[in-house]
């Protein structure tokens, strides 16, 4: 017990020293985390607005795919991302392997059925009156499908926080695509993985406690804006 | 003319809920549109509304007919706008939703402001402007819509049971409102109800729809029942509060009778018009409708309304609570 009191202290007292090599971690992960979540919105709530709105056939088909893919492990969007930009893969000549890129990829793949899931499901509940009102006021297509998004946007916020957590907490993309590289690929996920082998257990509990807080304040964010937008 | 139907069709699951082979509509009128529910009222508003494409059948409007796969559709649904039966605000501020049309139709900002307190004032909603839409109470959405929809500038105002979830208060205030826009902005009002008493009071003139096609008769007194014949082969209709009528028809077994409420005949003695079909009741209300008096007689459990011309009623001296008799002769029933 006194032993892990001890890490969390000596955590506690790197985070407040603002440590370099902690801080370098931090920013690399945030950094990308946020563009693997701003990627994967671009296209997943587009996508599930698709979805919900347009009737096709197969459509339940769909539903059913991204719902499986919501179960994927990371280590098998590794091992499939890592088949195509290996030197082998038909991508290999872009160098991407062991690069920011490369977990980005990976990362967007996994969040990609998340955001859309969340957007479907978020459109789905919104009244159908919303959509007739804004085309008896006088709405056209793009004005409707604005005043839906906006209906549904604590739904499509929700999808948001929840990719954002994936991203920031998964291991198995960044370590067999980024490679841990010191400074340029190590995530706080990674670095918590190496340090723990290493048997650095107070740098890997600071980065806990770092995602911990990364993930507290991202959700007291969100929680102040809905609780504004909710009038 | 504002609208014009041609064998219009729209068809649910392969449930056929509008049939209508001819209806016209005129301009700067306030029309009811009648009928039970399941009477096709309101794909037809959202028909003329724009929002909802016909299976087949043509639609004027103005004297032009409507191409309902054109982007001009949008052109129509700008002078037209309708009014949902439960209305749905938007998840912002009362101000916010009755600017709303405003702000797409790029109206300036300071002209906005001026507009959304005006209409707001107008159907008594001023003191709501910077509450949240979605706190408001049912009558209170209902008035913030009309407010929404009048922003509109529109030519037409459909609604849809305007009055069917809203307290007895709201329900004077939206007629007002209703009778405020058609005389004093010279809006068209189109509304459906199932209410009789509330169209003749309100509409100019009334159409009458009943399983998705004009109605004939004014298919009011509308009961389910049940065919029986007796050992005489007599065919009778028996309601379930247990009002016998006699009755001609080939139809058997569960049925819906409709009793029209302009040949019935109200006396204070039993009658020597017909020996059959004569009901002992009680006049429980009257209610005063332009040219008529309608009379509705409780006849054991069944409410059956009668329309009276006002000179006869004069001569009837009625007095509510009081024991009549109601004749319902053969031509006042129909059998569906």
């Amino acid at each position: 017990m006194d032993f892990l009191i001890d890490s969390f202290l000596s955590a506690l007292l790197l985070i407040w020293s603002i440590d370099p090599e902690l801080l370098v971690i931090v920013q690399v992960s945030l950094k990308m985390s946020a563009i693997s979540t701003l990627v994967a919105a671009v296209v997943g709530i587009p996508a599930g607005f698709l979805i919900a709105f347009k009737p096709f056939y197969g459509k339940r088909l769909v539903i059913t795919v991204l719902n499986t893919l919501l179960a994927m492990p990371t280590v098998v969007i590794g091992l499939f991302v890592y088949a195509f930009i290996s030197r082998r893969g038909i991508f290999g000549a872009f160098d991407l392997l062991y690069t920011q890129k490369a977990i980005i990829i990976g990362q967007v793949i996994l969040i990609i059925p998340i955001i859309t899931t969340f957007t479907i499901t978020a459109i789905n509940r919104i009244d159908d009156r919303y959509r007739k009102t804004a085309l008896t006021l006088g709405a056209n297509l793009l004005q409707t499908v604005v005043v839906i998004i906006r209906e549904a946007r604590f739904g499509i916020v929700a999808s948001i926080i929840v990719a954002f957590g994936r991203v920031i907490a998964e291991v198995g993309i960044s370590m067999m695509l980024g490679g841990n590289a010191k400074g340029f690929t190590r995530t706080m996920t990674t670095a918590m993985a190496l340090e723990y082998d290493k048997g650095e257990f107070v740098l890997s509990v600071a980065l806990g406690i770092v995602l911990l807080m990364v993930s507290f304040g991202m959700n007291i964010f969100f929680n102040y804006f809905q609780g504004k937008a909710r009038v | 003319m504002l609208y014009e139907l041609k064998n219009l069709k729209k068809t649910y699951d392969q449930r056929t809920v509008l049939d209508l082979k001819k209806l016209k509509f005129e301009k700067n009128k306030v029309l009811g549109l009648l009928g039970p529910n399941g009477a096709g009222k309101t794909t037809l508003l959202e028909i003329m509304a724009f929002l909802t494409k016909p299976d087949a059948g043509d639609l004027w409007f103005e004297e032009e007919r409507v191409n309902f796969t054109n982007a001009k559709l949008i052109d129509l649904r700008r002078k037209v706008v309708l009014i949902q039966q439960q209305p749905i605000l938007f998840t912002t501020t009362v101000f916010k939703n009755v600017e709303y049309p405003l702000k797409i139709r790029k109206t300036p900002i300071s002209e906005r402001k001026k507009i959304v307190k005006e209409l707001l004032e107008l159907v008594g909603m001023g003191m709501f402007e910077h509450a949240s839409a979605h706190k408001l109470s049912g009558g209170e959405t209902h008035r913030v819509a009309i407010a929404q929809a009048l922003a509109c500038l529109p030519e037409v105002i459909l609604m849809d049971e305007p009055t069917a979830s809203v307290d007895v208060e709201n329900q004077i205030n939206i007629e007002r409102i209703i009778k405020e826009i058609n005389l004093k902005k010279n809006i068209s009002v189109i509304f459906t109800t199932h209410n009789m008493i509330q169209a003749s009071r309100l509409a100019d003139e009334t159409v009458f729809l009943f399983e998705g096609k004009v109605a004939q008769s004014i298919y009011e007194n509308i009961f389910s029942g049940q065919i029986e014949a007796d050992s005489n082969g007599y065919k009778y209709c028996i309601l379930h509060s247990g009002m016998k009528l006699r009755v001609s028809s080939q139809k058997t077994g569960s049925i819906r009778i409709s009793i029209d409420p302009c040949m019935v005949k109200l006396n204070q003695k039993e009658s020597g018009h017909s020996m059959y079909n004569c009901f002992k009741g009680t006049l429980i209300q009257l209610t005063d409708e332009q040219s008529r008096v309608r009379a509705l007689v409780d006849v054991a459990g069944t409410p059956l309304s009668v329309l009276i011309p006002k000179d006869v009623f004069k001569g009837l001296h009625l007095d509510l609570g009081e024991k009549v008799w109601v004749n319902c002769p053969k031509e006042s029933i129909d059998i569906f």
